[in-house]
């Protein structure tokens, strides 16, 4: 102890250092990303070219394919575009979520109610067009919200962990579109009287305008709107959480509920909020798959696999979300790489490789880029507990 | 039977124990007193093997222990009933009483040895029944029988009345007392409660800041004698300044006399009967009354535990009232509504887990709690952030890379500024601080205190609750201490008899 204290803090040897120490670590974190990211690509690219040659195909041939597959062409941009705006809206929702602190990995159930409700609304509407289009991404939003209301209830007047039900409602999600495509008197499409096949499970055929407007169009492609909705919702939810009072709330939440009752935060409003608002995200989601893509809801067992509507869309959101670590702005080149990675293996199986090693050789590159974000933020927590310790001892 | 020979444990710069020696012999309950962080428990879980002195040897029975080893430890025969439970809330009696054992379970044998066990010391507990369950009583009888199952030669009690009833703390020691008497055992109990070290002990030790500063033989002493070893005639502060080489005139700068007439008359903050129950019944303010004048400091002393975490919690909005009533500059508050507190700054104890944001900025942790002066509508403004945060920082001398640094990158000293200096800039009529030099450093601490005294001849009226002392001595113009969340005395700082002070903390309302 010293007597300077007063005017140079004894314990200012720690802090001093550590703040010093924090920049430094700052910046290598952004150095090591880098190396690990390189290594981890050599290393996918390596172990996919090993595959591919058991497989009897031709490594350079196949990652051309990847490339030109998903940024090699107007059409297969627009593709990786359309991919990219699904992905983007789910991952903004889900860092509302994860920024109050609470996992919502119901995305995918999430997503197929939101189209789901979508699709009712725009069968049922007397009107199609513009107007049209808002109401049934709305109703989409609000049947995302709906598939939530129940764990943000029971996870704050029961203690219940949202993980469970949210995951849980996405299998209950996937029976509900299930059987409401395959019941005449609910959904499913009308048969034409001369018609010799059954109906399929899916629905009617929305009308043609309440598609989603085109950016730009040409053969064998068509670019909707979607991707700008979704580079604004992002932004929208970048600049809610980073610069408005209530993501300030918000994130003080998430971080420490503790200091956010001495706030007057009340934990049902907003952590119960934030769940239903980023299932809502992906209800929208939803709704631009239906109106952009799919223009009829689809579901069920089809040739012996089960298919959902949601396609693996929800899923792709929450890990964009987490390897952006929960930050939306960071989401859209995130959100952006997985989009044209979706794009790019569809495009593989297309040159005749095996769906099977198409998807490995995609999970392998997802693999090399989200390992190095999520050690970083690893080596980020570890700091921070030292940190405490230190403090604690 | 229980041996402790030269034992010294440091804690980077503190000494927890310094050289302590001590006998306990067979059929003897030993007390052990002191403060908070006197030692006493550093050197209980010395004995447990839980921690590794640097110097100093254990002997149970004659039997050296070896160090660190808890198993060897429990093994030899000491056995710890700890003050915080550890048990398993979601298993049974019998599952947690044969916890640690190894090989196959027989669970009827371990039914009936709970049984049994509770039978001879008078500690029956049913043991189906799971710990959720069970009274805070209840739960330390489990504790007890955990231990007693394994016949340890020495028992070890930590606080061990700390959350029982008057009733179940007096039947408690019924059945210790029987128990050493009839065994042939050595008790050591640790306590802050000098009624009960009276009560039930047949010779007391003292530490102080680590050393033996005396021991007798119960019946040759009184509580009175006790109370003034316990919180002795510490180094002044005035030494402690001078040990660390401020000069004599800067002290004169720093103790300028707050004169009365700063005081104002009518109360700012009033506490009428306030009581507030625990989820399992327990009472965590018993009719507490306490009120604060503008421009006084009121040092609310008290041994930790007394209740002084839930008046704080209370103060910040975060708990309901069971009874009484809350007023703040005269007018009767709405406790738990929104913003009903909000003339109130408090800074709490545990100021990393509720007091900052550790991931967030230290310019965000700065304007926690007053978005609304640096926002419009709902939007913040960043540059009105940045200009408030560095000010702060400059004027409170927040030692930190910038102020866009996440607070954990901060000391825990300077976390603590980032605390003081959000609510004291808060200009509110009350301020409310719970231990505000705990961890610092004497520097640190220094500069704390004089920022509290600033406040209030700027006409604050600051709260000031501490288990520290010297502290309370130091600060206040007048002194209240807590027992069992309640006051009980009060007394003008000029008024103040060590003695009376150190007998209202052990809950002796003369």
């Amino acid at each position: 102890m010293s007597a300077a204290a007063d005017v140079a803090p004894v314990d200012e040897a720690t802090p001093g250092d550590s703040g010093a120490l924090a920049r430094r670590a700052r910046w290598s974190d952004a150095g090591l990303f880098a190396v690990l990211l390189a290594l981890a690509l050599l290393l996918a690219l390596a172990l996919a070219s090993a595959l591919l040659a058991v497989a009897d195909a031709s490594p350079a041939t196949v990652f051309d394919a990847i490339i030109d597959g998903s940024l090699g062409s107007a059409p297969a941009l627009a593709t990786t575009l359309n991919h990219t705006s699904l992905i983007l809206v789910v991952a903004a929702g889900t860092c509302i979520a994860f920024r109050a602190g609470m996992v919502n990995i119901g995305q995918e159930g999430q997503l197929s109610i939101g189209g789901l409700t979508a699709t009712a609304v725009a069968l049922g509407l007397p009107f199609a067009g513009p107007w049209a289009v808002v109401i049934i991404l709305l109703a989409g939003a609000a049947g995302g919200a709906i598939w939530a209301v129940a764990p943000a209830f029971l996870r704050f007047r029961r203690g219940v962990s949202e993980v469970v039900t949210t995951l849980l409602l996405n299998f209950v999600a996937f029976q509900a579109v299930s059987y409401a495509v395959n019941q005449p008197r609910l959904l499913q499409e009308d048969v034409r009287a001369d018609s010799v096949t059954a109906p399929s499970p899916q629905s009617n055929r929305l009308p043609d305008d309440d598609m989603l407007p085109a950016l730009s169009s040409g053969t064998g492609y068509r670019l909707h709107v979607g991707i700008v909705i979704a580079v604004v919702l992002a932004l929208a939810v970048g600049f809610l959480i980073r610069r408005t009072t209530l993501g300030f709330r918000l994130r003080v939440f998430g971080f420490n509920p503790r200091a956010a009752r001495r706030l007057d935060v009340k934990p049902g409003v907003m952590g119960g909020g934030a769940l239903i608002a980023s299932a809502a995200f992906a209800g929208l989601a939803g709704a631009v798959l239906l109106t952009g893509v799919t223009m009829r809801l689809q579901g069920g067992f089809s040739s012996g696999v089960y298919g959902s509507f949601s396609n693996n869309f929800g899923w792709e959101g929450l890990v964009v979300a987490l390897v952006a670590t929960y930050d939306p702005v960071y989401a859209i080149p995130v959100g952006f790489l997985f989009g044209a990675l979706r794009a790019g293996s569809g495009a593989l199986t297309a040159t005749g490789i095996s769906p099977t090693i198409a998807a490995v050789v995609q999970a392998l590159v997802l693999i090399a880029v989200t390992v190095p974000a999520l050690l970083i933020v690893q080596r980020r927590r570890r700091r921070e507990v030292q940190a405490l310790r230190r403090e604690r001892i | 039977m229980l041996e402790i020979a030269g034992v010294t444990k440091r804690f980077g710069r503190i000494l927890a124990c310094d050289d302590v020696t001590l006998d306990v012999a067979a059929g003897e309950i030993r007390g052990l007193l002191g403060q908070n962080g006197a030692g006493k428990s550093t050197l209980m879980r010395v004995v447990g093997g839980v921690l590794r002195p640097e110097r100093g040897t254990v002997k149970v029975d004659a039997e050296e222990l070896p160090v660190g080893d808890p198993i060897k430890a429990n093994a030899a025969g000491v056995g710890i009933v700890h003050q915080h439970f550890s048990l398993v809330e979601a298993h049974t009696v019998w599952e947690n009483v044969t916890l640690g054992d190894e090989g196959a379970l027989d669970r009827q044998a371990a039914i009936a040895r709970v049984d049994e066990l509770g039978e001879r010391y008078g500690l029956a507990v049913d043991p189906r029944a799971v710990i959720h369950d069970l009274s805070p009583g209840e739960r330390q009888r489990v504790e007890i029988l955990k231990c007693l199952r394994r016949e340890p030669k020495v028992i070890i009690l930590d606080e061990p009345t700390s959350v029982l009833t008057r009733q179940e703390g007096q039947r408690l020691f019924g059945v210790l007392t029987a128990l050493v008497r009839d065994t042939g055992r050595a008790v050591v109990l640790i306590s802050h409660r000098l009624e009960e070290i009276m009560a039930t002990t047949d010779r007391v030790t003292v530490l102080r800041d680590g050393r033996v500063v005396a021991t007798h033989r119960t019946g040759d002493t009184t509580a009175e004698e006790l109370a003034a070893e316990m919180l002795g005639r510490r180094l002044s502060l005035v030494d402690d300044r001078a040990a660390v080489g401020v000069s004599a005139d800067e002290l004169a700068d720093l103790d300028v006399g707050r004169t009365a007439s700063s005081v104002g008359r009518e109360p700012v903050l009033e506490l009428d009967g306030v009581t507030v129950t625990a989820a399992d019944g327990h009472r965590l303010l018993d009719s507490l009354s306490l009120a604060l004048r503008p421009g006084e400091i009121v040092g609310l002393a008290g041994v930790e535990g007394n209740g002084q975490q839930a008046l704080v919690d209370l103060l910040s909005n975060v708990l309901t009232l069971d009874a009484g009533e809350v007023r703040v500059l005269g007018r009767r508050v709405a406790i738990g509504r929104r913003g009903a507190l909000r003339d109130l700054a408090v800074i709490p104890a545990d100021r990393q887990r509720s007091g900052v944001v550790l991931q967030m900025t230290v310019a965000e942790n700065l304007v926690l709690n007053q978005l609304g002066s640096v926002s419009r509508h709902g939007v913040l403004r960043r540059q009105r952030i940045a200009v408030r945060a560095r000010g702060l920082v400059e004027e409170y001398r927040i030692s930190t890379a910038g102020v866009d640094a996440p607070v954990w990158t901060l000391s825990g000293g300077n976390q603590q500024r980032v605390v003081l200096a959000r609510e004291l800039s808060r200009g509110t009529p009350v301020l409310v601080v719970a231990q505000p030099t705990q961890g610092l450093d004497v520097g640190a601490m220094e500069s704390v205190w004089t920022r509290l005294r600033e406040a209030a001849d700027r006409g604050v009226a600051v709260l000031v609750i501490s288990s520290d002392v010297d502290e309370i001595l130091d600060l206040s113009d007048r002194v209240a201490v807590i027992f069992g969340g309640r006051i009980l005395g009060e007394m003008e700082r000029s008024a103040v008899d060590t003695d009376r002070l150190g007998l209202l903390m052990g809950g002796v309302a003369s």
